[in-house]
């Protein structure tokens, strides 16, 4: 597994997951906006998506949703990993639908993180 | 799914699909369906309004114009649109404006009984509608109108009749009805089942469906059923119908149905709007019995009025501080009293603290970004980039940035009402009180105490409460301290068993107060200060009470300065 796109609004930690997969041996890609991420996901491919829910412009979701024309849900619940500050019941059993991992911001410990986002 | 069977001819019009006989269509010809006078719609599209005209029905159409309406079969409407703009004024052109009706009218007859072979027949339909009309007005609720449906004409051999209602922004969505005509059932169903459901019926052409297909729903009975989706601005609904038998149904009985559900959508609607507000109106009566003063409502045009249960007859007229005419004939008289005050306070308290807590939570939101931002790049920089020194460096502001999270989470959990207070130890409450109040009493010196092992006690009284009353007497004795220009001011809180609860002492070494002032130091509006409101200690005293405590000051002749004492129970 090489290559990664990150689409985080927040220039401070799309930055900081950035240099700390790259240390890892990831090619990352960034995004701030979520239309713009779905463009770079139907032309690119990734082995990894890590998608911020509350982006400006759309949601995470809607992200997964439009990555349907490439991905098969299998594909997706591998694939995606969503991270959010907000986990009502509503999110969760959104998220449960689509069998994708899900990360609580802020993490609890930072080595953690990254093994459930990358393994 | 097939389309509907044996349709002889199909003419599209937009999103209609009109089922015309190959006879009828050439009789009538291009002209007819294309024609700019006629417009085919579903009559979902089309707005009733209530006020029926003749045998007519008078629609507002979307564009907000206003039409005589002729009519209405199965679920198409024929629309004359246009009319009032082509023909200015209806006196004028009273005879086009005939002509046309009666050409509509005759068409009608033709296109219909063509497209409803068998024994649909304009009789039975006519039936069908005022029985539908009639038994609408009779039904007081939506649950009686789901009920008497199955009195109509052609349902009358089938057993359930059920409406599944979602009211926009409810988390659940409600099924009522009735069950083998006789047993009325009531359940809830969850939004996400409900959704789901919904867009099957509507994308389903065909209407018939098997509980098989939503066994998540759980429907109370089994077998097939028909199926029909009404939505509008405040609900979506699905109205549903089964004869108890696994048999598919007809053509005809699911166009019926159709029709039926679409002629009744006004009257739900009806029936719904007068449920809200009937709900809305007995909620208002709750809230206004449960008001916290005395309080009268009179209609100076009946003459009638409401009062609630603090409302006591010895009240007299010099007693209002407030009246207002609030609406129309309607007026609304508040009453006073020094003890019944206190009630006013608390809800003046109640407000404030939810406000607090409502901008708490939003700014908890919006801090938690920039704060999990901010540890994440320090955390990349300690671990990828800088050594020595400055690692300790990053660490000091991963620190920091904890110690904020830790904060913001801390006040936004104390400024949430708890209805069922949770165990708390007490040194906690009182180190966050202090926390509170550190930039007030900045100069003091601040000593706290543990007597009777009260260091390690858990209290479990809503914690909001308790540090609302030793904030507000820690900064009352900074502000003292401060007046009386105090040198070496200090403060000190001593925690004691007392009884069966336990006293928490505060005590300040400035010029306490005067023996004739301590009289009046509850009651409200008293204040020694020049900027100070007069509320605070009434308002804590009141807290306590609340809590099964009080708030007392001691008197003392030995030091000159204020002792408060709060006593709380410990369960």
């Amino acid at each position: 597994m090489k290559k990664i796109i990150i689409i985080e609004d927040e220039i401070l930690i799309q930055q900081s997951l950035k240099k700390l997969f790259e240390r890892r041996g990831y090619s990352v890609d960034v995004s701030a906006s979520g239309k713009t991420a779905i463009d770079m996901i139907l032309v690119n491919e990734y082995d990894r998506i890590i998608c911020d829910l509350m982006l400006q412009d759309i949601s995470g979701f809607d992200v997964i949703e439009e990555s349907k024309k490439k991905f098969s849900p299998e594909d997706i619940s591998k694939i995606f990993v969503i991270m959010t500050a907000y986990n009502s019941p509503q999110v969760l059993s959104r998220a449960n639908s689509y069998q994708c991992r899900l990360l609580n911001k802020p993490f609890e410990d930072l080595d953690e993180a990254m093994r459930l986002m990358t393994e | 799914m097939e389309n509907r069977p044996n349709s002889p001819s199909e003419a599209v019009h937009e999103r209609l699909t009109l089922h015309l006989d190959p006879a009828v269509l050439e009789e009538l010809g291009d002209d007819f369906y294309l024609s700019s006078h006629f417009e085919l719609l579903p009559i979902s599209e089309a707005r009733y309004s209530f006020l029926k005209k003749g045998e007519r029905l008078w629609v507002n159409y979307p564009d907000g114009e206003y039409c005589d309406f002729p009519f209405y079969r199965k679920n198409i409407v024929l629309m004359l649109r246009g009319l009032e703009k082509k023909i200015p004024s209806r006196s004028h052109a009273q005879e086009p404006f005939d002509l046309l009706v009666r050409t509509t009218q005759s068409i009608e007859k033709r296109v219909f009984s063509a497209a409803s072979p068998g024994r649909h027949t304009k009789d039975l339909w006519d039936e069908i509608i005022r029985k539908i009309n009639s038994l609408s007005l009779e039904s007081h609720s939506l649950r009686d109108l789901t009920e008497k449906l199955l009195s109509v004409p052609f349902l009358q051999n089938f057993e359930t009749s059920l409406v599944i209602l979602h009211l926009k922004g409810q988390t659940k969505a409600e099924l009522q009805g009735s069950l083998w005509r006789t047993e009325k059932v009531q359940s809830f169903i969850e939004v996400k089942e409900f959704n789901s459901f919904f867009n099957s019926v509507k994308k389903s052409k065909i209407k018939s469906f098997s509980t098989d297909t939503f066994p998540k729903l759980n429907l109370p009975f089994n077998g097939s059923f028909l199926a029909k989706e009404v939505i509008s601005r405040k609900y979506s609904l699905v109205a549903v119908a089964s004869r108890h038998d696994f048999l598919s149904y007809g053509r005809e009985e699911i166009e019926l149905f159709e029709t039926c559900i679409d002629l009744l959508q006004p009257h739900f609607e009806r029936l719904i709007d007068q449920e809200f507000s009937d709900k809305r109106i007995s909620e208002l009566r709750i809230c206004l019995k449960d008001f916290p003063l005395p309080l009268r409502i009179k209609n100076s045009v009946t003459g009638t009025s409401f009062q609630n249960d603090l409302m006591k007859s010895e009240l007299q007229e010099q007693d209002i501080f407030f009246t207002k005419k609030v609406l129309g004939p309607f007026s609304l008289d508040l009453y006073d009293s020094d003890e019944l005050r206190h009630y006013a306070f608390d809800l003046f308290h109640f407000q404030r603290i939810s406000l607090l807590g409502e901008l708490l939570n939003t700014l908890r939101h919006e801090l938690s970004n920039p704060l999990f931002g901010l540890m994440l790049g320090s955390q990349m920089f300690r671990t990828l980039e800088v050594s020595g020194d400055n690692k300790d460096l990053m660490k000091e502001i991963e620190k920091n940035v904890a110690r904020c999270q830790v904060i913001i989470e801390n006040f936004s959990n104390l400024y949430q009402i708890q209805n069922d207070p949770k165990p708390v130890l007490l040194k906690k409450i009182i180190d966050e009180s202090l926390v509170l109040a550190k930039s007030e009493g900045r100069e003091m010196i601040k000593k706290v105490s543990f007597e009777d092992d009260t260091e390690y006690l858990e209290i479990s009284v809503p914690l909001i409460f308790v540090v609302q009353i030793l904030f507000n007497l820690i900064v009352n004795a900074a502000q003292a301290l401060r007046d009386a220009g105090t040198r070496a001011g200090e403060l000190s809180i001593c925690v004691s068993r007392e009884g069966e609860g336990i006293a928490i002492h505060v005590k300040d070494n400035g010029p306490g107060i005067a023996e004739e002032k301590v009289a009046q130091l509850f009651k409200p509006f008293f204040t020694t200060k020049a900027s100070g409101t007069g509320l605070g200690l009434v308002l804590s005293r009141n807290l306590a009470l609340k809590m099964g405590g009080n708030l007392e000051y001691i008197m003392n002749n030995e030091s000159s300065g204020a002792h408060f004492a709060l006593t709380l129970p410990v369960s």
